[in-house]
């Protein structure tokens, strides 16, 4: 039999990544093509965790919301209290003193330690150290001590109310937490070495990921995923809460890979126990952090704020307006893992299947903060491959 | 912030600052595209980033409104580009052409609130809104959608 027709079949697999996978600690599905072990197109599926906080917050007073916004996610919770109380500030006319917002500077803080904790740990785990991670989560431990004590709650604080916080710090906590960061900085300093000096690590994560300062900004990227990439972003230069008097430095890295995101991570890890024990030790006295609730005002005028906090994960960002009602009306929240995981599936092109979790990860994924869309993010100018199951279908 | 508020005078019906020290341009629909193309050829690629887009409905006034937050960088100023949709046929071109970083903000905004982003092939009801509300052809952040 003569042959008339060659066909030429690209080797393209579907492999679908999550929602539910060893390598992924949350909800989301990176639906994952290949040519043989190389990725081709990453789209990426979420919309497994949606709770609609969005509209709830209509539904409940600005107070009620305040412990709302704290549940959208839970390693980052302060943050979210912080900026959605700030905007509430903003539209009341509200300042608190410097020593509440010495102490809101000290909660973000510490959350931003054990945040960068958890994910290099993570990190480790997904490159199969499984004692290192236990080592920098038994570590991570101290500091969520340090959280119970400044906030009574090791995860969810509600620390953060309208006009101050919920509790003060006395001499001895004060001493407490500073006794729990001296004894936190040498381990820190130790995985940093070990993440700069292991060769496994390096082979694994230098040169994976690589996104460029131009994809950055294009993309709306954030936090230390654009700072990784030499893009100096941080909302935190606002100078909001008593970030314009805590000294602190923007860490910047031009490596632009997994691995300069991670040590972006660490760094800014080393910088925040530096910022904690300088609010522990500038601690102002210039009035009650601690507002008294019942003279907290039932009226709210009419009026709009947008503002922005530097979560770990990057730039968080509440829109918040009033129309003089008890309910808000309208309340919008931006995650920044809604920027960074979305718009990010061109990053895995090119790479090896076994590099896609570790890019992931490298994002410092938090999908119930993201908690949103089922997105298909399409390279632009994409080929078409024949799928085997199209194939099946029979050739026209 | 005035150096924004001189190149978007031709486009700019009103302008105006939200707290905390935001600036607000409020721009006519068919032209918030050709006054983010000007602002992109200022800043360049990597001077601006699209911060967010937000969507709010005005039942009473029959209009959507929609915000587009903007962050310069490395100055992290912000600026609002503001403008008014009715709430009958919420359209308007989509910018993903020259910041994809909006796609996230469009796809959400059209699930939600049915603003249409001309232009915008990923768009789509039930991106993440839940099958039996986008059954009923409703669009959860409007005010009169009863979720």
């Amino acid at each position: 039999m003569a042959v008339d027709k060659v066909v030429e079949i690209p080797v393209s697999l579907e492999v679908p990544i999550g929602p539910q996978h060893p390598a992924l600690h949350e909800p989301v599905m990176l639906k994952v093509y290949a040519e043989g072990e190389e990725v081709v197109k990453v789209e990426v599926n979420t919309g497994y965790n949606h709770r609609g906080v969005e509209k709830l917050t209509e539904k409940n007073s600005f107070y009620r919301n305040i412990f709302i916004v704290s549940r959208v996610c839970g390693i980052c919770n302060i943050v979210h209290s912080d900026v959605y109380v700030r905007a509430v500030e903003q539209v009341m006319n509200i300042e608190p003193p410097r020593r509440a917002k010495y102490l809101r500077v000290l909660a973000m803080e510490l959350e931003r330690i054990h945040s960068h904790m958890i994910i290099n740990a993570i990190m480790a785990e997904v490159l199969g150290y499984d004692t290192l991670f236990m080592y920098i989560m038994r570590d991570r431990e101290k500091v969520m001590k340090a959280k119970e004590i400044l906030t009574g709650n090791r995860v969810l604080g509600d620390y953060l109310m309208v006009g101050g916080v919920r509790r003060d710090l006395s001499e001895v906590d004060r001493e407490r937490i500073k006794d729990v960061l001296v004894k936190l900085e040498p381990e820190v300093r130790k995985y940093v070495r070990v993440f700069e000096e292991d060769e496994t690590i390096g082979k694994r994560l230098r040169g994976v990921g690589v996104v460029k300062p131009r994809d950055v900004t294009l993309h709306g990227l954030v936090g230390p995923t654009a700072r990784g990439s030499g893009i100096n972003i941080d909302a935190r230069r606002e100078g909001y809460d008593a970030y314009n008097e805590v000294p602190f430095n923007i860490i910047v890295r031009g490596d632009m890979d997994s691995w300069s995101r991670m040590m972006v991570r660490w760094h800014e890890t080393i910088e925040s126990i530096n910022m904690c024990k300088y609010v522990l030790e500038n601690l102002p006295s210039d009035g009650p952090a601690v507002p008294d609730e019942t003279k907290l005002s039932r009226k709210f005028p009419v009026g709009e704020a947008f503002a922005r906090v530097e979560a770990p994960r990057g730039e968080l960002t509440y829109y918040v307006m009033s129309d003089g009602r008890q309910n808000p009306f309208r309340v919008k929240i931006r995650t920044p893992s809604f920027n960074n995981i979305i718009n990010s599936g061109f990053s895995y092109i090119g790479y090896t299947i076994a590099d896609v979790p570790v890019i992931l990860t490298s994002y410092d994924p938090c999908i119930s903060c993201m908690e949103r869309a089922i997105v298909t993010d399409l390279r632009r100018g994409e080929r078409k491959y024949i799928r085997f199951k199209d194939l099946s279908m029979g050739l026209k | 912030m005035e150096a924004l508020s001189e190149l978007l005078k031709e486009y700019a019906l009103t302008t105006y600052s939200m707290k905390p020290n935001r600036l607000v341009i409020e721009i006519p629909r068919e032209r918030v595209k050709d006054a983010l193309k000007a602002i992109k050829e200022k800043y360049g690629d990597t001077g601006i980033y699209v911060s967010t887009i937000v969507g709010t409905d005005f039942p009473d006034k029959k209009q959507v409104r929609l915000d587009y937050y903007l962050v310069t960088h490395p100055d992290d100023n912000v600026y609002v580009l503001r403008t008014w949709l009715p709430r009958e046929d919420p359209r308007v071109d989509s910018i993903l052409d020259l910041f994809p970083g909006a796609l996230s903000g469009e796809c959400e905004t059209h699930d939600l609130l049915g603003v249409v982003f001309e232009g915008n092939p990923f768009i789509k009801r039930g991106f993440f809104v839940p099958t039996d509300i986008t059954s009923k052809g409703v669009f959860p952040l409007r005010k009169d959608s009863g979720v």
